[in-house]
């Protein structure tokens, strides 16, 4: 067995040609796209599963009041920093939609697989949170504003507001409402009674619980405005974790 | 560059080979348990601390309705609760209660529950001292033999769970319907209901923002971006043809939006919002006055053992004589086989049928009081690690123990319970 380096680059140029070189740096680009799919994905389940975790779940956790605050506000960590990293380092206006696409991903193969093919829930009851056109509108203010500060303020209002529209085409079908034994249940509610979860007593769902309620019914704005609110904060804040992870230090010789 | 595969094997030392055949045995030990796993069929209600087992919620009466059942068929548990009043301090008292079955994924469905005859889906509040009827309705769903049992899981105290039975379910989870009836009057199955338009709407949104993803990708890929940006042409890349097919984007994701939206709410034009709450004012069940009454003077039980030993000084207030017939705790049921001639149903691991003797078998007289030592004695009381008793920080037993009438056979309910002293055998050690 031999290795040739027969007909190989000129002494001195790693490269044949300039095709060849070009051909080497997008095999490298698809390969580290796939790279940091997966590790986006892994690394933005986990987190979201740890912090969404019910509210993400189940269906009959997915009310009008903590759902729309606290999911965009913990899936904004991730949408941020992978924006900071793709547009400081690469000028790419995907960050938060490439995120977003790894996170759903794995959550559609962890909702199949594991809560339906492993345990027999129904998908009604375990679908997550569509996130997408969230993820489009800030990934389209940080391009059209190129600034983080603007996308940080603009971007965040809209992924706050956005999510409750976003999800109601899918949701409103399992809110219309039964009779049950005399008991008025929505169809979530009745999915999650329906489908025994033996860890998962109705007790620690919170539904609606909480003390702004001088809106009457309307109850997903004022949970909307305060969740983009609180996404402002927290896009900042994610944003410089984005830069502090993507940052490159170089180690001096003399300290190695 | 010469290399040969004899040089190559050659060069590998003897620890190198030593972890290659480490890794290989590992993979095919693995392999091996792969074969072997079966699937779990316990819920690890043993391994629930002794004391709160016996003193949280004393399950009585249960039956399961069937034990074999197609998909599609209902099967009910029914059964008595009782609140045992030394409930113990470490666990939050069932203000917050759920009725609950206790079963690996919803193989039965819950069509209906019940306590003290009020429909309770919802959360519902339980009063110490009390006792309350359920009822289950349960609809079969995925073939195979399953344990499943009755389970009451309280906020902050957690599942509490009852006698378990094994169920039978035969025939194909695909023919498995789930009608449920709206307020409007049209009939769904809940089981298939919307899950083909909500995977369908989240792909559409997936596979738009893989397009948003490659083709920004195609543009100018990941590296050649970088470079571009760290030699500080970054505001050179993005141009205003780039900007302006984001903004078309964004309209068009945004009308898209918006027509889901609306056709939802034309779809679904009477939508409310989910039903939760407390369940108040659920009446336990209507006590007589007792007949019997009685005061706990010690006990011991053995470790390691299956005996558990108690004194109590009984009155009979009523008027028949009674006999001391059952003694049942943490969903095990000890049975006098002198007042109990025929076995009951009830699930084998848990009825130890000549599991009670009494230092007086003679009947109670109305009006006597007596002084007895009930004797449980059976190797269930160890294999459901009730003797572990002694390893809790509050060593005190608790359970029912029922007496039955002379001649009506009618049943009275004494709950018993105290502290308990353990009598450690030869060899043993905690």
């Amino acid at each position: 067995m031999s290795i040739s380096t027969e007909a190989g680059a000129p002494a001195g140029r790693a490269w044949k040609s300039k095709e060849e070189f070009l051909g080497c740096v997008i095999l490298t680009d698809w390969i580290l796209l796939f790279i940091l799919f997966l590790v986006l994905l892994g690394s933005y389940h986990i987190h979201y599963m740890l912090l969404a975790g019910d509210w993400d779940f189940w269906i009959d956790f997915k009310d009008r009041r903590m759902w729309p605050t606290v999911a965009p506000i913990v899936a904004m960590c991730f949408a941020a920093a992978a924006q900071s990293f793709f547009w400081t380092r690469f000028r790419l206006p995907f960050g938060a939609t490439v995120v977003v696409l790894a996170l759903l991903v794995g959550e559609w193969i962890n909702r199949y697989d594991n809560f339906w093919g492993w345990t027999f829930f129904p998908i009604s009851l375990v679908f997550p949170s569509a996130l997408i056109p969230m993820a489009f509108w800030l990934d389209v203010v940080l391009l059209l504003s190129g600034s983080w500060l603007v996308t940080a303020l603009v971007g965040s209002m809209g992924w706050g507001l956005l999510f409750y529209p976003s999800n109601w085409p899918v949701l409103a079908q399992y809110h219309q409402a039964a009779e049950i034994d005399g008991v008025l249940l929505t169809l979530a509610d009745l999915i999650g009674f329906n489908y025994v979860r033996t860890g998962t007593p109705e007790y620690i769902r919170m539904i609606e619980r909480g003390t702004l309620r001088t809106f009457g019914k309307d109850v997903v704005p004022v949970a909307a405005f305060f969740s983009a609110f609180i996404s402002m904060l927290v896009y900042f804040l994610w944003w410089k974790f984005g830069q502090w992870f993507a940052r490159t230090d170089y180690v001096k010789q003399e300290d190695i | 560059m010469q290399l040969s595969i004899g040089n190559m094997i050659a060069g590998i030392s003897g620890a190198r080979l030593a972890r290659a055949a480490t890794l290989a045995l590992a993979a095919v030990g693995a392999a091996a348990s792969l074969s072997a796993a079966t699937p779990a069929s316990a819920h690890g209600e043993r391994s629930q601390q002794a004391f709160l087992r016996m003193r949280t919620l004393n399950w009585y009466d249960v039956k399961w309705s069937k034990t074999e059942v197609n998909v599609n068929d209902e099967m009910a548990i029914t059964g008595k609760v009782h609140v045992f009043s030394g409930w113990p301090q470490a666990v939050a008292k069932p203000e917050e209660a759920f009725l609950n079955v206790c079963e690996p994924g919803p193989v039965l469905i819950r069509k209906s529950s019940f306590v003290s005859g009020i429909p309770a889906p919802r959360t519902f509040s339980m009063e110490v001292g009390k006792d309350y009827e359920y009822k289950i309705v349960l609809k079969a769903r995925r073939q195979g033999r399953y344990h499943v049992h009755v389970q009451i899981n309280v906020k902050d105290g957690g599942p509490i769970v009852g006698p378990g039975q094994w169920i039978t379910i035969k025939g194909d989870m695909s023919n498995f319907v789930n009608d449920v009836q709206l307020l409007d009057g049209t009939t769904i199955d809940l089981e298939h209901y919307g899950i083909a338009w909500t995977m369908i709407y989240h792909f559409i949104w997936m596979a738009a923002a893989a397009v948003w993803v490659i083709y920004w990708f195609m543009q100018k890929g990941i590296i050649a971006r970088g470079w571009q940006v760290a030699a500080g042409k970054g505001k050179d890349i993005i141009t205003p043809a780039d900007k302006r097919f984001g903004g078309i984007w964004l309209a068009g994701s945004l009308l898209a939006l918006l027509f889901f939206y609306a056709q939802a709410n034309r779809e679904f034009p009477r939508t409310l919002p989910m039903q939760a709450g407390l369940l108040k004012g659920i009446s336990p069940i209507d006590d007589e006055l007792p007949l019997v009454t009685s005061r706990y003077l010690g006990g011991t039980y053995k470790v390691p053992g299956r005996d558990l030993t108690i004194k109590l000084r009984i009155t009979n207030h009523g008027s028949e004589p009674l006999r001391v017939g059952e003694f049942t705790t943490a969903g095990l049921r000890f049975l006098n086989p002198d007042v109990f001639k025929t076995r009951p149903e009830y699930p084998e691991y848990l009825l130890a049928d000549r599991g009670l003797s009494v230092s007086d078998p003679t009947p109670i007289a109305p009006g006597e009081t007596r002084d007895l030592t009930v004797d449980v004695q059976d190797a269930r009381f160890d294999i459901e690690r009730l003797s572990d008793l002694a390893y809790d920080t509050d060593s005190q037993f608790g359970g029912l123990l029922f007496l039955f009438g002379e001649q009506s056979g009618k049943r009275e309910k004494l709950e018993v319970g105290g502290p308990v002293i353990p009598r450690f055998q030869a060899g043993a050690s905690l």
